[in-house]
């Protein structure tokens, strides 16, 4: 009779990467299925774009740098969902925008930088902050959202992306993610909390009901709290929070709503490394 | 009745090394009668013939650290159960008696060390994934539990003493009704949390004293002891019987598993036998718990005194998915006890950048397996952060230390 033989644990967790990335792409269908409602064909159009982009754009460079091709990891389709629901609805008259975008951020976010788990930078906010750059017509909403009352919560009329269609079904998508941990906790909870505070006491009150919207809501919980761009130290975490509500909060004041939130996590995604690399805490015991 | 008992096998394998540290010198030869609670070996712990019978070899044997140990291989007499013959007690240190009798802490380690003003004594009642001997301890002896801790207490000038168990555990009514009238004794209730074993983290946690890294508990006042030390204790103190078995948790595809109490030097493939033997093709077999047990190559080796758990594993429970690229989830830096950043040490010690390692201080990793369990991406934390120790000590010039 023979053993197998390895190292402990010999048990493990059911979560895998896969589950991850799925878990979060399955937390996005509700507000995927609310901007399809509230947008119709131009929404279904932009997002199969995306991600079909995305995936493909993901198994032409790995094959071509025949490198293992890993789409059921679930990453590329994510990216490609996150990308697409940043877009306004009117960029379907130009759906070679967004593919685009989703073609880029594979490319050059993802690949370049080394694959899944080495990025620097979210490669959603990277498709998105090329295509601002490139074709900032395009890319305008057509309406800033502003919640007004409760009805706007759940389906918010004035959307003008596919995100802001339900600030509600953001909430709800990433209150499961927090809950299974596919996002930081301490990143999406501290920045949105110290956000919400700092723009009460600096007196901008007034700025809150646009702040509260699906697109601010995925940018702290789906964006900023991402794992693979947030710092990874329990003290670095909630600095990093602390400073993207600082960094948002400056954006607006300059206002810069949605954008000025897309262009502080990519700030914040540059001292990432460096959060992490001067707060290593010390273990148990002290020095 | 929670502890059943087994038959006695017909040959035991006691093996000369059951704690950290040296092994013992044997004291018997080939060809030799014994009889049970002899002294068959001595040392830094004396180690006693678990049965009567008669020695048949004195050679290497399967150990379950994984290397051979010399070993004393006993024919069990058939047919004659005769009774312990009660040892002397002498009257000595408490350090003696744990010697005399032999008396091993899970870890391996005595429960008395250093010669120390011990205020607190924490008892660690706590079971963690498959294991469940302690509160098996408890349900059935929780008279004489308290029993060997008062004499724990009094001989180390203890003031008071602290049990933890977990919440939902039966055992935590039974033992605090045991401890009505002993108001310096206390029961505290945890919620069921893993790794609760690491001595710093539950002095830390429980009895409120910083425990500085190179120290140990017993130099700020606290002595860490454990449920099976105690109740051997009690053996020793009221019985005059020295440690020759042990509470085992058999769990996993057993037909019948449980808490057993066997006899030291026992064959793993007896006691399974024993449980009703396996269900399911037995893949993998690992003792003293699922998460930071270790797995055998065979199931010839024996219980000893710091065995506390027999897994079965089949082809079912083992999880064989390849590794995937570490996302930075910062899981094994949320579950880490000690505070440290196992992604961080995987990957500097799979480049064998051993500096870098011995600066993130791998060397205070207590392998408890937490990070590997949580890591989505399957990644053999343990392992690799092992080598990376392995490489800071001969960077250091130093030599690893073997784990018993």
């Amino acid at each position: 009779m023979t053993y197998t033989i390895s190292p402990l644990p010999h048990v493990k967790s059911r979560e895998s990467v896969k589950s991850v990335m799925w878990g979060t792409v399955a937390a996005l269908i509700p507000i995927s299925l609310a901007a399809i409602y509230l947008f119709g064909f131009p929404a279904i159009k932009i997002i199969l774009a995306t991600v079909v982009a995305a995936v493909v754009a993901e198994i032409i460079i790995y094959k071509a740098a025949s490198q293992p091709i890993t789409i059921d990891d679930g990453n590329a389709v994510l990216v490609g969902l996150l990308l697409a629901l940043l877009m306004p609805p009117s960029v379907s008259d130009h759906i070679w925008v967004p593919i685009i975008g989703a073609v880029f951020a594979i490319a050059v976010a993802k690949y370049i930088f080394g694959g899944t788990g080495t990025l620097v930078f979210h490669p959603a906010l990277i498709g998105f902050a090329f295509l601002l750059a490139a074709w900032p017509t395009f890319m305008g909403a057509q309406s800033t959202p502003n919640l007004g009352g409760f009805s706007d919560l759940l389906l918010e009329t004035g959307a003008g992306r596919l995100v802001e269609s339900s600030p509600a079904l953001v909430l709800l998508g990433g209150a499961i993610v927090l809950y299974k941990r596919y996002v930081d906790r301490r990143v999406a909870l501290s920045a949105t909390i110290l956000l919400i505070l700092l723009i009460l006491i600096t007196g901008k009150g007034w700025q809150l009901p646009y702040v509260l919207t699906g697109g601010f809501f995925l940018g702290l919980v789906f964006l900023a709290a991402d794992p693979i761009t947030s710092p990874v130290t329990k003290r670095g975490r909630l600095i990093y929070g602390i400073l993207l509500a600082v960094l948002i909060l400056i954006q607006l004041h300059f206002g810069a709503y949605f954008t000025g939130m897309c262009f502080a996590v990519l700030m914040m995604n540059v001292f990432s490394p460096l959060i992490d690399r001067s707060t290593i805490p010390k273990p148990i015991g002290g020095k | 009745m929670k502890i059943a008992t087994i038959k006695t096998p017909d040959q035991v394998i006691i093996p000369l090394q059951q704690h950290a540290g040296a092994a013992c010198n044997p004291l018997v030869r080939v060809g030799d009668t014994v009889s049970i609670g002899q002294l068959i070996g001595d040392g830094e712990f004396r180690i006693h013939s678990s049965v009567s019978g008669e020695v048949t070899a004195l050679s290497e044997m399967p150990h379950p650290s994984g290397k051979d140990v010399l070993s004393v291989v006993i024919k069990t007499r058939n047919g004659e159960k005769k009774d312990i013959n009660p040892e002397e007690l002498h009257a000595g240190t408490i350090k003696s008696i744990i010697r005399e009798f032999g008396i091993v802490e899970p870890n391996g380690l005595s429960t008395v060390s250093k010669k120390v003003d011990i205020d607190t004594i924490i008892i660690n009642g706590t079971n963690t994934g498959d294991l469940s001997s302690n509160a098996a301890l408890m349900l059935d002896h929780p008279s004489e539990i308290v029993y060997g801790l008062k004499a724990l207490m009094e001989s180390v000038g203890a003031k008071k003493a602290i049990i933890i168990i977990e919440l939902n555990s039966e055992a935590l009514h039974v033992m605090r009704t045991e401890t009505i009238p002993d108001s310096n004794i206390k029961i505290v209730a945890t919620p069921a949390y893993y790794p609760a074993g690491t001595e710093n983290t539950l002095v830390t946690k429980f009895a409120r004293k910083k425990v500085p890294r190179g120290s140990t508990p017993d130099d700020r006042g606290v002595l860490v002891s454990s449920i099976a030390a105690i109740k051997a204790l009690y053996d020793a103190v009221h019985d005059g019987i020295p440690m020759i078995a042990k509470t085992v948790t058999v769990a996993g595809a057993v037909r019948s598993p449980g808490n057993v109490l066997v006899e030291i030097g026992t064959s793993v493939k007896h006691v399974i036998d024993e449980c009703g033997g396996c269900s399911g093709t037995p893949v993998k077999i690992v003792i003293n718990g699922a998460i930071s047990g270790a797995t055998q190559y065979s199931d010839e080796v024996p219980v000893i005194k710091t065995t506390s758990g027999i897994l079965v594993q089949t082809e079912s429970d083992i999880n064989r998915e390849p590794p995937a690229p570490c996302i930075n989830c910062a899981w094994c830096v949320d579950e880490c006890p000690i505070g440290l950043m196992p992604h961080l040490l995987y990957g500097y010690a799979d480049s064998a950048q051993f500096d870098k390692c011995a600066e993130l201080y791998i060397s205070d990793c207590v392998e408890c397996g937490m990070c590997a369990y949580v890591c989505p991406s399957k990644l053999p934390l343990v392992q690799i952060i092992r080598y990376g120790k392995h490489g800071v000590a001969e960077m250091e010039g130093g030599t690893m230390e073997a784990e018993a």
